[in-house]
């Protein structure tokens, strides 16, 4: 059996005295696309800051393809190709397109030009706009923005934090391909969405969250499947 | 015209002192009251290291911005790092800058004394030349060069350079910096680095201009680097270098029309009064607050 590029084993996180994340364990396969779903508060998203080492967890262990990273500093990750598209996408407003495509290839240097070039290529509206601040692109520009400056850093695991938030329908549609295409591209994908069927529509794997615990894991389809875990979990919509 | 150009030559020195100023207030929102104490201890630094070193006067210069730099890292890591993760962070870090500069200036009394220390009179060739009427000193020649080719660089290194998009990208969100992979420790240790090595060519020239270097001397200059930053903008680095052209202005025409009373007076009259026309300052505006 080949090695998770990510296992999380009995990982917490505490806020002063409120515990986030309690008892957390997961693991991601290479390759695959996993999924942490639930509602607001549930914590998931400080499971993934602590995972990209933005926050220090209070107990367990995170391991990156084999090595324990549970105390590394985040721009140490990054360089490993552990690499977060944060939640509210985190743009740099007032430094141009261009300048936060070239912040995301922080790490590669020259070689980051290229990258950058192809992320012009795909996301056409990027390179129409590379020399206006970020700040003026429209919401789902931004998060492609966010996706493509990710990519920059070329992720062997790329954690994505809540893509779809606020956007239109219609770009989270967009959001969701690029995620997909992503994944076929063979990057691992550690996903996390309170769009719960629709991550768990594009998964492989899927764990369910409650106020810092996970309650159900399971492959995803088989967690669209049951309705226990739809009716209690994933709401009616 | 003479008068002019003694403004901006002692103008061109307090561009180059608030610009270290206003990069490290425009990164990190935080008021290193440590930098004055820097100035001065290079200016004492200096001029030991011309008169018992032996060094050249354009040796020494760069030599006192390897040390300023030193001294920039010291006070990163002493005065502001250790509060970084405190709610009152910024006011924290003020009284704790004003901390390390009450200590950098103790050092100093108990290496050099109370005296007044002075460049040894050859330091520097007595050259002087004849501009439309007025005479201008090969010194303040240089002092103009450098310091205007310091800050051109500076806001170069700022606009254009990975480390200046670094900084940059930590002014503006330090924790979407760090997702990007950027070491914010190490790009505030670098910003307060440059910061004290601008802040001590400064204080090196400023003592070879007045041919003086006293232990009060950065207090002096402090709050006249305070005023250019606000005036120019909080934070602008091409603000901080007008700002700092005006004020020299301004104290050299009062000193020479109403007499050397009157000199702090004007000069922070007029730009109290150009804060009147325009309280964001000269060049605030909508980037206020960002390098």
């Amino acid at each position: 059996m080949t090695q998770p590029a990510l296992e999380v084993e009995h990982l917490s996180v505490r806020y002063g005295r409120v515990e986030a994340v309690r008892d957390v364990s997961f693991s991601v396969a290479e390759g695959s696309l996993v999924t942490l779903v639930g509602a607001n508060g549930a914590g998931k998203s400080t499971i993934i800051n602590a995972v990209s080492g933005i926050v220090r967890p209070h107990g367990g262990r995170v391991r990156f393809r084999g090595t324990d990273i549970t105390r590394t500093p985040a721009h140490k990750l990054v360089a490993r190709g552990l690499v977060q598209v944060p939640e509210g996408r985190q743009i740099l407003a007032t430094l141009t397109v261009a300048e936060n495509l070239a912040m995301g290839g922080w790490h590669r240097g020259r070689a980051a030009a290229r990258a950058i070039d192809e992320m012009y290529q795909r996301f056409g509206v990027l390179g129409e706009r590379r020399d206006l601040p970020a700040g003026t692109l429209s919401g789902g520009e931004q998060q492609m923005l966010a996706i493509a400056r990710a990519l920059v850093a070329e992720p062997v695991l790329l954690l994505l934090d809540e893509p779809s938030m606020g956007l239109a329908p219609l770009v989270v549609n967009e959001v969701f391909d690029v995620v997909a295409q992503i994944r076929e591209a063979g990057t691992t994908v550690v996903l996390v969405e309170q769009n719960a069927r629709r991550a768990l529509r594009a998964a492989d794997h899927g764990y369910v969250l409650r106020t810092g615990e996970v309650v159900r894991s399971g492959p995803a389809a088989e967690l669209l499947a049951d309705d226990d875990v739809v009716q209690a979990y994933l709401g009616t919509a | 015209m003479q008068q002019l150009l003694n403004g901006l030559f002692i103008g061109s020195i307090y561009a180059l002192f608030a610009v270290g100023f206003a990069l490290v207030f425009g990164i990190l929102d935080r008021l290193n009251l440590a930098h004055p104490a820097v100035f001065a201890a290079s200016a004492f630094i200096g001029i030991e290291l011309v008169t018992v070193g032996g060094l050249p006067f354009w040796a020494a210069l760069p030599a006192v911005a390897v040390v300023g730099a030193l001294l920039g890292l010291i006070v990163e890591r002493v005065a502001f790092r250790p509060l970084k993760g405190r709610a009152d962070a910024h006011f924290a870090g003020l009284i704790s800058s004003i901390a390390v500069a009450g200590m950098l200036i103790a050092l100093l009394q108990w290496r050099y004394g109370a005296e007044t220390r002075r460049f040894p009179a050859d330091t520097f060739p007595a050259t002087r030349f004849d501009v439309l009427g007025a005479q201008v000193t090969l010194l303040q020649v240089v002092i103009v060069a450098v310091c205007v080719t310091l800050v051109v660089g500076l806001t170069w290194l700022v606009a254009r350079s990975r480390l200046g998009r670094g900084m940059r990208a930590v002014a503006e969100n330090p924790t979407a910096a760090r997702v990007l992979g950027v070491d914010v420790d190490r790009v505030t240790a670098t910003t307060f680095a440059i910061s004290a090595a601008l802040g001590a060519v400064a204080g090196a020239l400023f003592a070879m201009n007045v041919n003086s270097a006293q232990l009060g001397m950065g207090s002096a200059i402090e709050l006249k680097g305070l005023a250019v930053i606000v005036v120019g903008g909080m934070g602008s680095l091409p603000g901080a270098l007008v700002g700092g052209l005006l004020l020299g202005v301004a104290e050299v025409f009062a000193v020479q029309y109403l007499g050397s009373a009157w000199r702090d007076l004007i000069a922070f009259a007029l730009l109290f009064g150009i804060l009147l026309l325009r309280p964001q300052g000269l060049f605030g505006g909508r980037r206020a607050r960002q390098v």
